[in-house]
Formats: C-alpha cells, structure tokens, sequence
C-alpha cells in the first residue's frame, strides 16, 4: 500500500466505530454525557441484549464506563462516555466531516 | 491488503446527520426535568432567602414555610419526573451543579443568621443563587 493510499481519511475511522450500533450509542452519549441502559437503548432502538453486547465492547475498548446502581431492590444501570471515548468519537467524526467534505474516496 | 471499508461523501454525510439527531435526541428527552428543576431551585431558593435576610416576626416565618414549600414541591417534581432516566443524576456533572447551587445557598442562609437585615448581603448572595442556578441550567441545555 502507497503512503498516497494511506492518507485517505478513511484510514482513520476508528474501526470500532464503524458499527452502526456501536456508532448510535456513542451518538447518543455524546452530548448527554450519561445515560441510563434504557435511555440508550430507546435512542438507539435496539434489544437489550443487542445494547448489552455492543456496551460490553465499548467497555473493554475504554470507550464507556458502565455503572450499576440500585433504586430501592432495582439495578439501574447508566453509561458514561469517558475520555478515550469522546477523544475517539471527535476523531471518527472528524473523519467523516473530511470524507463528506472531500467528494468520494 | 486494505479492509478498510470505502464510504461515500454522501454516506459520510448521512453518518453525521444521524449523529447530530441522535445525539441532540437522546439529550433533549432526557434532560429538560434537570433543566427545570435546577431554574426552580434557584428561583425559590433565591427569593426565599432574600425575604427570609430582610424579614422579622411572622414574615420571616411566611418566607421560611414558603420556602420549604416551595422546595418540598420541586423535589417531589423532580423525583416524579426523572423516573426511569435518573442516570444522569448519578453523574458527575449534575453531582458539580448541586454543589456549586449549595455553596451559594449555605452562604446566603449564613447572611440570614449573622448579617440578618443586610440589605446589601442578602442582595449579593441571593442573586449569586441565582446567578448560579441559570449557569447551570444554561451550561446544560446547551451541552
């Protein structure tokens, strides 16, 4: 591969972000700062068990950070994006700003 | 070999845009209890130690039963309306807020004990309440 190829942003998208679900969750942290699992779940409108999966890969990645907390006998659960993750996030974003920017790569 | 997936300007452009909506979805759904009650508690924290500075006698307990009122009926609001999106009160950001509102309300409720009558110092610290609590809502409904 050339550096010329290299160069083309989309050498920069972070790949983890690259999933559609991974993606809207990071969307939808993305102002709010913290949500909770169904908050989430509601914006981005998919199964929980599908939330959960994908969270679980954010969480490993450093992206989110995962609370658990009890309201009376209840787990509630919230997501925090952390500072990797929005740092990550600006990038892929940027990236795509420079992509939608720059006519078909 | 390059696995890098090709993406369009359009397609990027579409990523953005749903970006932008989910994002500002997700915030504003979730957001405007905080929002309301943080322009509430400023309000009636505010007025009711600016009353209770200048007042003696049974205006001063007006204002003092006024107050509590007032705040008994933004906390049961509050804990009504952040039902199933109490996430964020959890948070660090909110956790700032309320602490930023209480410095100001401990000063205020120590002008009412020590410099009771100040029509100055009740002024300065009622209006800091205020001041702080519109900061705050402000700082967050534009986040």
């Amino acid at each position: 591969m050339s550096t010329s190829e290299q160069a083309h942003p989309r050498h920069r998208l972070d790949e983890l972000l690259q999933n559609p679900i991974r993606f809207s969750i990071m969307a939808a942290l993305d102002r709010a700062g913290t949500l909770g699992f169904r908050e989430v779940r509601d914006a981005v409108e998919v199964t929980d068990s599908a939330l959960s999966k994908q969270v679980t890969m954010l969480e490993a990645a450093g992206y989110v950070s995962v609370g658990k907390a009890f309201v009376g006998k209840t787990p509630r659960t919230s997501m925090t994006v952390t500072r990797a993750g929005r740092s990550a996030w600006k990038t892929h974003l940027q990236t795509l700003r420079e992509i939608a920017g720059g006519g078909e790569l | 070999m390059d696995l890098t997936p090709n993406i369009t300007a359009a397609e990027a452009q579409r990523l953005l845009n749903q970006a932008d909506r989910l994002s500002r979805g997700a915030h504003d759904a979730t957001r405007w209890p905080y929002i309301t009650f943080i322009l509430g508690l400023g309000s009636v924290t505010s007025m009711g130690t600016l009353a209770m500075g200048l007042t003696t006698g049974s205006a001063f307990g007006l204002a003092y039963v006024g107050t509590l009122a007032g705040l008994f009926a933004l906390i049961v609001f509050f804990a009504v309306s952040i039902r199933e999106r109490s996430a964020f009160s959890r948070s660090r950001r909110w956790t700032a807020y309320m602490a930023s509102w209480t410095v100001t309300y401990v000063a205020a409720i120590v002008v009412v004990a020590w410099v009771h009558g100040s029509v100055l110092w009740s002024g300065v610290t009622s209006a800091l309440i205020f001041i702080v609590a519109i900061a705050c809502a402000t700082r967050e409904a534009r986040s």
